[in-house]
């Protein structure tokens, strides 16, 4: 297949109607809802009345159908305004995926079309308290009883976990059994038993709402169940394989976001009689800044194509992930030092963007958990 | 013939129809060719302040304004062949010429800065790309052109009174005017004014609008408003300056509490003097102000109201 | 009934102009369907969703403006015709071009917006009404259909009027007639799908281009600090009377 770095032209009225979206909805509001650390239920109405929420369901079950190079598309024009609020959509599509990869058609019916009809969101619940990176380590228990698992445990930092409609939970059979012993349940909205409790005091990415979710003798029904048992392990795995690529997509619009107000800025402020700008020590920064944008996205741009040629992509979404989170982390930083000590304060944009991406290293797998999968790759060759 | 569309407000010729005469004698000269002029009305007009500014004064009561009843009175005042209309610019105007240009198989200048006649045909400099770039054209007789206000020096009378001859204009009914609804008028018009006050956002309320008020017609001004104004409904779409709005090019232009979005700049960054008073020092209007104040508009514009009232004593 | 909305594609107002060989060169530019047309198919849209019937965009310009055309259809509107041409291009000669498109449709109005926001032209409207015989109502605020007739709100020189106009008629539209909606992701899958006639033409232009450049007023850019306000104000008021001597 030749290789063609164009868009189509769907993707190009896609792209235009992301960062109309972005520019008219998100923007004006991302400072209040960063400030009042409140998900902006009202954005998540207008995405789903333009058609960008939820978007990778299926077309045969009341979707879009995007394609992953699509998502990714959206995903930078959303999180160039606010990574906070781009980050609801895209844990709402991590949720969706586990039910993409292992669910029958009916649990697909089930799940996923009303996800369409309303504006509503999905969650993915896999780490705890005591566990993070080592995934396989899982506390929380299902235990068989007839047609449902009787669930106890608790999750923590679930995107989305308390508005969603149902969280993929991850439970072990038996905690010896390790990855083999974990299943995948959808758990709804509502279940007697099952609580959502709102962390409050986040760093950055403030207007996504992050929850603990505690399982107090939840009754799940084992239609609920996605894949076989044992499996669940498996279907987390490669779902963070697919969803660590908008991660990066959020990354490169917020590397872009601090390159265009640092760029701003550098022409405005003047010292010494001139504008920073001309100055080499600034242009030097915003040459890497260009750098890291650039490489960044076009490495997004080859996983979300290797993903959606149904190609192995899991060191890809892996380097991608890591490298565009540490490339916006970084711009977001000199975007700061080229502003200042205006760059310090919540009046300018720029310290929100170091604030809300420093999360990007480190949710859907830390970025050393990304390097050990690459490391994984490189020493299998 | 040169033909001027005497535009007026049923009393006095507006001062564009004094500009449009100085840009058609000039035309004339240049052309070898004499200036009539053309006065339609709804009812009243001033025939007399008119027949002192031209040789032959066409003239026809039309009844409420149509864009088809005002082509139709031009077109029955160039019937006996035309090399140029000129008119002063105005939406209405830009309306109505658009039929009488593709009527006359005409090439239309619209909105022009500085026109000239030169071998035959005739040039124009007018603005386009949202007032950011500056277009010259040229076009074959006869053309249809509009005169950008307070571009040109105002017409003098000639110092006899011209000749006034009845036109027949066709009855068109196909508008029927239902009901006007009249904006309380304040001061002078909008675009012709020389001095305009604007309000943005950052005056916070309608009721800060009454200082605003105060400071244009201290000035002899208007009041303009950003689209963010409007859209609050502090202000009537009328005023408002901008990309969708109005644009104005008057010699003072005074920006209060307006940030300076592209979109307004679009309408007003022509102004001869541009002053801008807003409490952020980063605000991008700054950029495109000649003198400007960083500080709070409730505080200054109090003093600015007191300090041209000290000037005016 | 056939609703149409005649739209150009111009540069967003926010992109950078450049001017090279003195001609304005778009190639680095955002472009976008022109907003004051985006009203005129907000209303087209509105007045199938209403009357029934069908929404017709007609686009004139260069190749790229199938863009603003799939926008157009992106948004709603049926089907698009798009009239091929390159370069600039007077009001009464785009008309011209326009009108047997136009005839042929035979549309119950036509829509279109009140300024171009790249040639800065307020005269289509009026252009294409008189090429069509029909009425023409610029800078429409509100518009409803009443049987063979039309009830309009547009803007005067000076207030505004409610006027009643024969159809078929051409309308002028602007901010305040409607707010346009967002041309939605299934609206953009199913826009692809949608037929673009495309119509060659050739013009015969009434006006020239000779050239075009970019005039940036230097400004004086002298700022003075508000912490005081009455000597601020005075300082102010001493430069506009002294120095610039407009007051």
């Amino acid at each position: 297949m030749p290789i063609d770095f164009r868009l189509t032209e769907e993707q190009k009225q896609l792209q235009a109607l992301a960062r109309r979206f972005a520019k008219e909805v998100i923007l004006p509001a991302a400072a209040e809802y960063d400030e009042k650390e409140e998900v902006p239920w009202p954005i998540i109405e207008r995405l789903h009345e333009v058609g960008l929420l939820n978007a990778i369901i299926p077309e045969a079950y009341g979707g879009m159908g995007l394609k992953m190079l699509d998502e990714v598309i959206v995903g930078e024009e959303l999180a160039y305004a606010c990574m906070g609020i781009y980050t609801i959509p895209m844990a709402s599509d991590l949720g969706i995926t586990p039910v993409l990869l292992a669910g029958t058609p009916e649990q697909k019916e089930r799940f996923l079309r009303p996800l369409t009809e309303k504006p509503a969101l999905a969650a993915f619940a896999l780490s705890e308290p005591g566990n993070g990176s080592d995934a396989a380590a899982l506390k929380t228990r299902a235990v068989r009883q007839g047609d449902y698992y009787i669930l106890n445990g608790t999750k923590m930092w679930i995107s989305n976990g308390g508005e969603a409609e149902w969280v993929v939970v991850f439970a072990t059979l038996n905690p010896e059994l390790r990855h083999r012993g974990v299943v995948a349940l959808v758990v709804e909205k509502g279940t007697p038993g099952f609580k959502a409790v709102k962390l409050h005091g986040k760093m950055g990415q403030r207007a996504s709402g992050t929850y603990e979710l505690i399982f107090e003798d939840v009754k799940v029904p084992v239609a609920n169940r996605l894949g076989e048992e044992g499996e669940g392990f498996k279907i987390a795995m490669n779902t963070l394989n697919k969803t660590r690529i908008p991660v990066a997509a959020g990354s490169v619009g917020v590397a872009r976001r601090a390159l265009d107000e640092a760029k701003k800025y550098a022409k405005e402020r003047e010292a010494f009689g001139q504008p920073i700008a001309n100055f080499q020590a600034i242009q030097f920064k915003l040459a890497d800044m260009m750098i890291g944008l650039e490489t960044a996205r076009m490495y997004t741009y080859y996983a979300a194509w290797l993903a959606d040629q149904g190609l192995p992509h899991a060191h890809a979404s892996a380097i991608a992930k890591a490298y565009a989170s540490e490339v916006a982390f970084e711009a977001a930083n000199q975007a700061i030092q080229i502003h200042g000590g205006y760059g310090y304060m919540r009046e300018f944009p720029v310290e929100k963007l170091l604030r809300d991406v420093k999360l990007n290293q480190i949710y859907e797998g830390t970025n050393e958990i990304q390097r050990l999968i690459i490391a994984r790759h490189v020493l299998a060759e | 013939m040169i033909l001027v569309v005497l535009d007026h407000d049923g009393n006095r010729l507006r001062k564009g129809s004094l500009e449009a005469l100085t840009r058609a004698r000039a035309l004339a000269e240049a052309l070898g060719t004499q200036v009539a002029g053309v006065l339609l009305s709804e009812g009243q007009a001033p025939v007399e302040e008119a027949r002192g500014h031209v040789a032959t004064l066409f003239v026809a009561e039309l009844g409420p304004y149509t864009p088809e009843k005002w082509a139709a009175g031009v077109l029955a005042a160039a019937k006996d062949g035309v090399k140029a209309i000129v008119a002063p610019s105005s939406r209405q105007s830009r309306t109505y010429l658009g039929r009488v240009a593709y009527a006359l198989k005409a090439g239309l200048l619209e909105d022009t800065l500085e026109s000239w006649a030169e071998g035959g045909m005739v040039y124009a400099t007018r603005y386009a790309y949202l007032n950011r770039v500056t277009q010259k054209v040229r076009a074959a007789l006869p053309v249809v052109l509009t005169v950008k206000p307070n571009t040109t020096p105002l017409a003098q009378p000639l110092g006899s009174m011209g000749e006034v001859v009845p036109l027949s204009v066709p009855q068109v009914a196909t508008v029927e005017v239902l009901e006007r609804v009249q904006e309380e008028k304040k001061g002078v018009s909008l675009t012709e004014a020389n001095v305009v006050v604007t309000g943005g956002r950052g005056l916070g309320s309608a009721e800060a609008f009454k200082e605003v008020e105060e400071l244009a017609a201290l000035l002899g001004g208007a009041v303009g408003a950003t689209r963010a104004v409007v859209d609050a409904g502090w202000r009537p779409y009328a005023e408002q300056v901008g990309q969708t709005g109005k644009t104005v090019q008057p010699a003072l232009y005074i920006a209060l509490g307006v940030s300076g979005a592209v979109q307004h700049l679009a309408g007003m960054n022509k102004s001869k003097y541009i002053v801008a008073v807003n409490k952020d020092p980063d605000a991008p209007i700054f950029k495109h102000a000649d003198y400007g104040i960083v500080g709070d508009v409730h505080q200054v514009l109090p003093a600015l109201i007191q300090t041209v009232k000290k000037l005016k004593d | 009934m056939k609703f149409v909305a005649v739209i150009r594609q111009v540069p967003d107002g926010e992109s950078r102009l450049k001017v090279q060989g003195e001609r304005v060169d778009l190639s680095g530019a955002t472009l976008i369907l022109d907003q004051m047309d985006e009203y005129a198919v907000e209303e087209a849209l509105r007045l199938k969703e209403k009357h029934g019937g069908e929404a017709i965009v007609v686009g004139f310009g260069p190749e790229r403006t199938e863009e603003a055309i799939r926008t157009a259809l992106a948004m709603g509107m049926d089907r698009g015709v798009h009239v091929v041409f390159e370069g600039h291009a007077d009001p009464v000669a785009v008309a011209e071009a326009l009108a047997p498109v136009l005839r042929e449709e035979a549309p119950t109005l036509v829509l279109t917006g009140g300024q171009q926001a790249d040639w800065d032209s307020q005269a289509l409207g009026g252009a294409l009404a008189e090429a069509l015989g029909v009425p023409v109502v610029a800078w429409t605020t509100a518009l409803e259909l009443e049987g063979e007739t039309a009830k309009a709100k547009h803007d005067l020189d000076e207030g505004a009027e409610w006027v009643r106009v024969r159809l078929p008629a051409v309308f002028t539209t602007q901010q305040g007639l409607n707010e346009p909606r967002y041309p939605t992701l299934p609206g953009i899958m199913k826009a692809k799908k949608k037929e673009i006639r495309k119509v060659q033409v050739s013009l015969s232009p009434k006006v020239e281009l000779l050239s075009e450049e970019i005039q940036e007023k230097a400004r004086l850019g002298k700022v003075l600090d508000g912490k005081d306000p009455a000597q601020a104000a005075e300082e102010l008021v001493r430069l506009l009377h002294e120095e610039a001597k407009v007051i």
